[in-house]
Parts: structure tokens; C-alpha cells; sequence
């Protein structure tokens, strides 16, 4: 612990900002307002004073979450911010930095998503049925799969298809799956 | 029906025949019927009870599993509803003989069931650059399903949901290897 920083005054409400930008940002939390976060946090500073922070970390953050910055970008970014003018002092960037790191997978899963339009498939249920019988087959007797596949938009109530396959359909559909599943290692191995 | 068989003959008893297993094969066949009643000397009622009789007559029989069900019996119970002995063999042959797979393809495609995967077509996509994330470079599957009711559904697979959904599709398959080599299958009457 003792090799920890010591949190400089202000860093507490500063990640409680941050965190702030980045729910009403980035993880569609709704309600999270101006006023809101200047009562919470700084409550003495002046509402003009207040919004020039409130922009000035947005678009910080704003750039870093754009450019899925690694920790070298990072820093060099943060540098060049405290030496600009009206930029932001050293303890700030500290705080932005630390923010950054425990936030950047999450924020750029989200940032993917917020490009995602379509309807997505966000579940897949099964079980196996043992088909015996039926009104015009006395014995059928052979195993079919129920899929239940959850669709959905974001922010949308999903849909549910339900499917049936029997053991060639699966199989079928597997073949297609290994097909998919090289195409893309084949991709993530050249970038 | 019987009655009405043995006051058939033999040439007319085959159309009828014919015409009750493409019904059963699925086919539409107002015309055909309408052909025999034009060229038969069969009332419409008699028409009627004779080749509703047959094809409830063929569907029994052939919901019966062909393991356990004999030709023998099925001859002596077509006697004993006074069936007429030259049709009979016509009968054995429809169950038995070698249109039994096509009509058993056919019953299995009418039974109910849900909508099936006629088609599925997929693209691999990845996204360079979007509003939000100026490198994204992050692969995702666009999958199209198309189904035996008609339906289309084309939908985004992120590829952990992919990897998902292949993990599930291959433990379905075992889990139906697994069921069929289970003894519960083997039981038959």
C-alpha cells in the first residue's frame, strides 16, 4: 500500500465524475445530468467554472475512448494535455489515466455496440426430444433438437425463434460453423 | 367400403387406388378423381365412401412400424373386412412394397412440428471504422437464416456469442449421438 500515490485532494470527486461521463456516455444510463453531478460532487464550484470541466473531460475522454488508446498513447495524450494551456494539471491526468485502465475494455465492448444496428443474437437455448409417436406414425423414435435463438435490438424487447432440427440439420449446421470460425481466425491472424 | 369393392372391377379399382396413394404422397387430386367419376358408372357417394375408405384403410396400416407388422396379418384382416381377395394383394402392395419410404417421408414431413433451417447463408464482417471508435477492427457474423415456414431472419452474431452458439450446436449433436445409442430406442412392441 505504501507504494500507492497518495490520492491528492479532489481525486475522489474527480473519478466520481469520470465515472459519471462515462455511465451517461457510454453505458446509457439515463438521468445523469449536469446538475446532478455538480451537486453530488462539487457542490461549491461555481456552475460556469463546473461546465468547463464537465467539457474539458468529455472530450478528453472522448478522444482516449475513440482512439482505444494503449497505456503509451495514453500517456503520451495526457502529457500534451497538462502542458497545454488551459489544459489539465498532473493530478487530474493521474486520476484519467488510472480511470482509463480500469474502464477501457468495457467502454470500447460498448462503444462496438453502439455501432451494432441489426438485431443481435443475445441468447440460445436447446434441449433434445425423443419424437416416439404421432396421429399417422406409430413409432418415430428419432432424437430432434429444440433451438430457441434470442434476437433482439439494442434497447428492444427480443424476439424468439424457435427452431427444429434433426441430427443431419445439426449436423449441417456445424460444418457451416467451423466454416465461419475459419474465416475469422484466418482474419485475426493477419491483423 | 367393401361392398362397394366387390362391385368394382379390377381396372377401376386400380385408378381409385392410384389416385388414394398420390393423396397420400400429398397431391392435390381433384382433377384425377374427377376424371375416374366422369369415366366410372359410380354415383358421387359411392366415389365418395370408396376412396375416403381406402385412404383411412392405408393410413392405419401404414402408421404401423414395419418390424413388427406382418403382411400375413394385415392379408387376413383385409378378409375379415370382406375385402375382395384380388384386391387385397393391391392393398399389401401399396403398405409393403417399395413406395412405403416415400410415403413415409411424406407422413413425417405433414406431422407438426416447428419451422426448420431451408437455408443459411453467412458473411463475416469487420468494422474498420465507426462514429464512435475511430479503429474498430473488430469481426462480427452476419447470419441469414431462412426457414421452412417462409420466414427470414437475418440477425448479428459478436463472436463470443459465435463461439457460443458453435460450442451448443456440437453438445446437441453429441447429446443426440448419445440418445440414440441409449437402449430406449431398441424397445419394440
Amino acid at each position: 500500500m505504501a507504494a500507492e500515490p497518495v490520492p491528492s485532494e479532489g481525486s475522489k470527486p474527480l473519478s466520481g465524475l469520470l465515472s459519471g461521463i462515462a455511465q451517461a456516455t457510454y453505458y446509457g444510463t439515463a438521468g445523469i445530468t449536469e446538475e446532478l453531478l455538480r451537486g453530488q460532487l462539487y457542490p461549491e464550484a461555481a456552475p460556469e467554472e463546473f461546465r468547463a470541466l464537465l467539457a474539458k473531460l468529455t472530450a478528453a475522454l472522448k478522444s482516449i475512448a475513440s482512439a482505444d488508446m494503449d497505456l503509451n498513447q495514453l500517456e503520451a495524450f495526457l502529457t500534451a494535455q497538462t502542458k497545454k494551456q488551459g489544459g489539465i494539471t498532473a493530478d487530474q491526468a493521474a486520476v484519467i489515466a488510472k480511470f482509463w485502465k480500469s474502464h477501457r475494455t468495457k467502454i470500447r465492448e460498448s462503444l462496438i455496440n453502439q455501432s451494432r444496428w441489426d438485431n443481435t443474437l443475445r441468447n440460445v437455448n436447446w434441449r433434445v426430444d425423443l419424437k416416439s409417436q404421432s396421429r399417422h406414425i406409430d413409432q418415430i423414435n428419432t432424437p430432434v433438437a429444440i433451438v430457441e435463438m434470442e434476437l433482439g435490438k439494442n434497447g428492444k424487447e427480443s424476439d424468439f425463434l424457435c427452431l427444429e432440427f434433426d441430427e443431419a440439420r445439426v449436423n449441417q449446421m456445424l460444418k457451416k460453423l467451423s466454416e465461419i470460425e475459419e474465416s475469422i481466425s484466418t482474419l485475426t491472424q493477419t491483423t | 367400403m367393401a361392398r362397394g369393392l366387390r362391385q368394382l372391377d379390377r381396372d377401376t379399382f386400380r385408378r381409385l387406388l392410384a389416385v388414394t396413394v398420390s393423396a397420400l404422397e400429398g397431391n392435390d387430386c381433384k382433377d384425377s378423381v374427377r376424371m375416374i367419376a366422369e369415366n366410372a358408372d359410380l354415383s358421387e357417394e359411392q366415389l365418395a365412401v370408396l376412396i375416403s375408405g381406402m385412404y383411412t384403410l392405408l393410413r392405419e396400416a401404414l402408421r404401423l412400424p414395419l418390424p413388427t407388422f406382418k403382411q400375413e396379418v394385415f392379408k387376413e384382416d383385409l378378409k375379415d373386412l370382406r375385402i375382395p381377395d384380388d384386391f387385397i394383394a393391391d392393398f399389401a402392395s401399396v403398405v409393403f412394397g417399395n413406395r412405403r419410404p416415400v410415403l413415409e417421408a411424406t407422413t413425417l414431413k405433414q406431422a407438426n412440428s416447428l419451422p426448420r433451417v431451408k437455408d443459411f447463408q453467412w458473411r463475416v464482417d469487420v468494422a474498420i471504422s465507426t462514429s464512435s471508435l475511430a479503429r474498430a477492427l473488430q469481426p462480427s457474423i452476419l447470419m441469414l437464416l431462412k426457414l421452412s415456414d417462409g420466414e427470414a431472419h437475418r440477425f448479428e452474431v459478436p463472436v463470443a456469442k459465435f463461439q457460443e452458439l458453435r460450442y451448443n450446436i456440437a453438445l446437441i449433436l453429441k447429446e443426440m449421438n448419445d440418445l440414440e445409442k441409449r437402449s430406449v430406442l431398441k424397445i419394440q412392441d
